[in-house]
């Protein structure tokens, strides 16, 4: 359930200012889009440290475990045999976005640029 | 929807999945177990037509989404997301008999059409089986791919490789084996259950170290280790000490191990339970108290009530900032087994003398403090609160339950839950009448604890006269105790007389609930004077009492128990109270 690439764009708390406007030709070089940076981090395999490195975080701090009780609790109340995953999706999600501390996406966001830095051409 | 296979139980299949297995074959996953490719770093199982293909959504083109799923049918990636769009949806509604897909990043069977996974037992066992092979094959191999070059270079500090190994049953290796035989012997064997009895002190009996002064800690801590309930709840492992600093070091980014009285307990438990009867020193523990109740850190010594309280506190203190359950009602017990154990209601009924007016209130509480009866023959100090029994004056003169003189715990608590009146220079605030009156108190049980401590009044400090003294006087208690007469309904039916009462519809409760018999398990005593004085435990354990006097354990005849300066006697529910008896066949 690891939503690592989506920090970079979706949570608003760390994002970055946005970068001021430039020629499309620009564009291509300063500003890689969601897609490429997606792209090298799975090739260069960082995609899957980072979501490693992201489900050790969230199990540590009981985040999973949290997670875990939400789900059990719908079951409970659902009963076991009319709940779907798309259900159990659908019924954490908001919560589960809200409750990841925000030191955690300090974290993986700075791991994410610094890879970014690294590997820029 | 599960059915049993061979005693396996297992998900029944959806209507669409029975369809796609009717198509296709008893096996329709064979072909897409040779995509199944498992990352070395955690071991996980994705699935990828080639190992470097980077899927991506066939309609919006989006590589990004967090759930991707491969049609079987037709292996085209579609992405998921059910609530803003599901291109997996759209295409398994417009080809009948693409309905089952797979996760792409999990390895997981999923139906489209019902939006919940599906199982598939050979699929399922493809998956098992290669991330197995993947496990053994990355920890015996030196080669050095790409992949694990870069893995073991920019590992994060808490990165753990987990490996993931078959079960295998435990078997104990040689040495094992040695140290099982020469220093274990059966728990409970038939053969020589009388012999491990006799010859044996019961399980958990382990002496404390005084660590300077100390005994007034050591008294209480073995008093805690045999209280059934919390025994319980150490013992099963309620509050994992490991898992608990894991946790609050994570969380603090330190590894500095934070105060928790409960891991304290957790550690102490394991330790005088672990078999081992050398004297245990709780160092770790005194220490850890220190930090909690600063301004008893010392080494003069303490009152042992005083550390009973403490103890409870801290434990509360650390278990409710971890749970987040300060919205229980007080005196419920939800928030820490502290309380779980210690907590009970008291009740307290206050009427205006010139109205007839009562206020009740409710408080919880962790234990009773009960005075002893001042001089017989009266004195000079209990001239203003003058007795009475059930706001009855007549019963002043006549008291039933006068026992030559002698002290006795029911005696105590008969005068705790007797009405008071309460002297004139003690007026409260009447809501009737709007002026403070002379009034009358009472106390009462509202609802009993599984465990209730009773702390006797020994210690008298004087703050006006500027001293302390200790009150030796001998009292009696026993080893049974029926608290019924005790709680509010029988205090109140016997003010009100046999009736139902108008308030509180829910009464009844604290009495039916549980039962009101108690028996004693441990009592704390003290010896000598205020300021040189010792503390000494005796527990009872299925009929036999011991004697814990820091290192020394020892059994002893329960006549020195009787004898005994009782400052402060637990007594727990009797359902809860294990009574070993030689004959099983008697509950």
């Amino acid at each position: 359930m690891s939503h690592s690439h989506k920090l970079v764009i979706k949570s608003s708390m760390s994002r970055p200012p946005p970068p001021p406007p430039t020629t499309n030709k620009d564009q291509q070089h300063q500003n890689p889009s969601l897609q490429e940076i997606n792209i090298k981090l799975i090739q260069s395999g960082e995609k899957e440290r980072l979501k490693e490195l992201l489900r050790e975080r969230l199990l540590e701090c009981g985040w999973i475990d949290e997670m875990k009780a939400l789900c059990r609790a719908f079951t409970r109340k659902k009963g076991r045999n009319n709940v779907t995953v798309d259900d159990l999706v659908h019924v954490i999600s908001p919560k589960g976005r809200a409750s990841v501390p925000n030191s955690m996406k300090a974290e993986l966001l700075q791991r994410i640029r610094a890879f970014l830095a690294s590997t820029a051409d | 929807m599960s059915s049993k296979i061979n005693g396996h139980v297992s998900p029944q299949p959806c209507p669409h999945l029975l369809v796609f297995r009717s198509r296709n074959g008893p096996k329709p996953f064979r072909a897409l177990q040779d995509c199944i490719r498992v990352k070395p770093p955690g071991g996980r199982a994705a699935i990828r037509r080639e190992p470097t293909e980077v899927p991506r959504c066939g309609t919006c083109e989006e590589s990004s989404r967090s759930r991707l799923y491969a049609c079987v049918a037709c292996a085209a990636v579609f992405c998921h997301a059910p609530l803003l769009h599901s291109h997996a949806s759209d295409h398994s509604l417009s080809i009948p008999g693409h309905e089952i897909a797979v996760d792409v990043d999990r390895a997981e069977l999923f139906c489209c059409a019902c939006g919940d996974q599906v199982y598939d037992r050979d699929f399922d066992a493809a998956v098992v089986l290669a991330q197995t092979v993947n496990a053994t094959a990355t920890t015996s191999t030196s080669g050095s791919t790409a992949m694990q070059c870069s893995v073991a270079g920019s590992q994060p500090e808490n990165l753990r490789k987990r490996r993931r190994v078959d079960y295998r049953p435990w078997e104990p290796d040689s040495g094992e084996h040695i140290s099982r035989g020469n220093q274990s012997i059966p728990l409970l064997d038939a053969t020589n259950a009388s012999l491990v009895s006799s010859t044996q002190q019961p399980w958990g009996f382990r002496g404390l170290n005084n660590l300077g002064n100390t005994c007034f800690m050591n008294s209480i801590l073995q008093a805690l280790l045999h209280t059934p309930p919390l025994r319980n709840y150490f013992l099963g492992d309620r509050h994992n000490r490991y898992y608990c600093q894991q946790k609050n070091g994570a969380i603090n980014g330190t590894k500095n191990s934070r105060l928790c009285l409960a891991c304290d307990m957790d550690a102490l438990f394991s330790a005088v339970f672990s078999g081992d009867r050398t004297p245990y020193s709780p160092a770790k523990f005194l220490y850890s108290w220190w930090q909690h109740a600063a301004n008893l850190a010392s080494y003069e010594q303490q009152d042992a009530h005083e550390f009973f309280i403490s103890m409870l506190e801290g434990i509360h203190e650390k278990v409710e900032k971890d749970k987040r359950k300060s919205q229980s009602p007080a005196g419920s017990g939800d928030c820490c087994i502290a309380h779980r154990v210690f907590s009970g209601i008291l009740r307290s009924d206050v009427m205006c003398m010139v109205c007839g007016f009562t206020s009740t209130t409710y408080d919880p509480c962790v234990d009773i403090s009960l005075d002893l009866e001042p001089n017989q023959g009266g004195s000079g100090k209990s001239s203003s609160a003058k007795s009475l029994n059930s706001f009855n004056f007549e019963a002043d003169c006549m008291r039933p339950n006068q026992n030559c003189g002698i002290s006795t715990l029911k005696g105590c608590l008969e005068r705790f839950t007797r009405a008071e009146k309460l002297g004139s220079d003690q007026k409260l605030f009447c809501q009737k009448c709007q002026v403070r009156q002379e009034s009358l108190k009472q106390m009462s049980i509202r609802k009993l604890p599984l465990v209730s401590c009773f702390h006797v009044k020994r210690f008298e400090h004087s703050s006006i006269r500027k001293m302390s003294r200790k009150v030796d006087r001998y009292l009696q208690f026993p080893f049974s105790l029926d608290m019924a007469p005790y709680l509010s309904s029988s205090i109140l039916r016997s003010r009100f007389g046999n009736r139902i009462f108008p308030f509180d519809g829910d009464e009844q409760d604290a009495s039916n609930d549980l039962s009101t018999e108690f028996e004693l398990f441990a009592v704390v005593t003290h010896s000598g004077r205020l300021d040189a004085g010792h503390y000494v435990t005796y527990l009872r354990l299925s009929n036999q009492w011991y004697k814990c006097d820091d290192a020394w354990i020892t059994q002893v005849n329960e006549s020195i128990v009787r004898a005994a300066q009782g400052y402060m006697m637990f007594y727990v529910q009797k359902v809860l109270y294990y009574k070993e008896s030689e004959n099983q066949g008697t509950s």
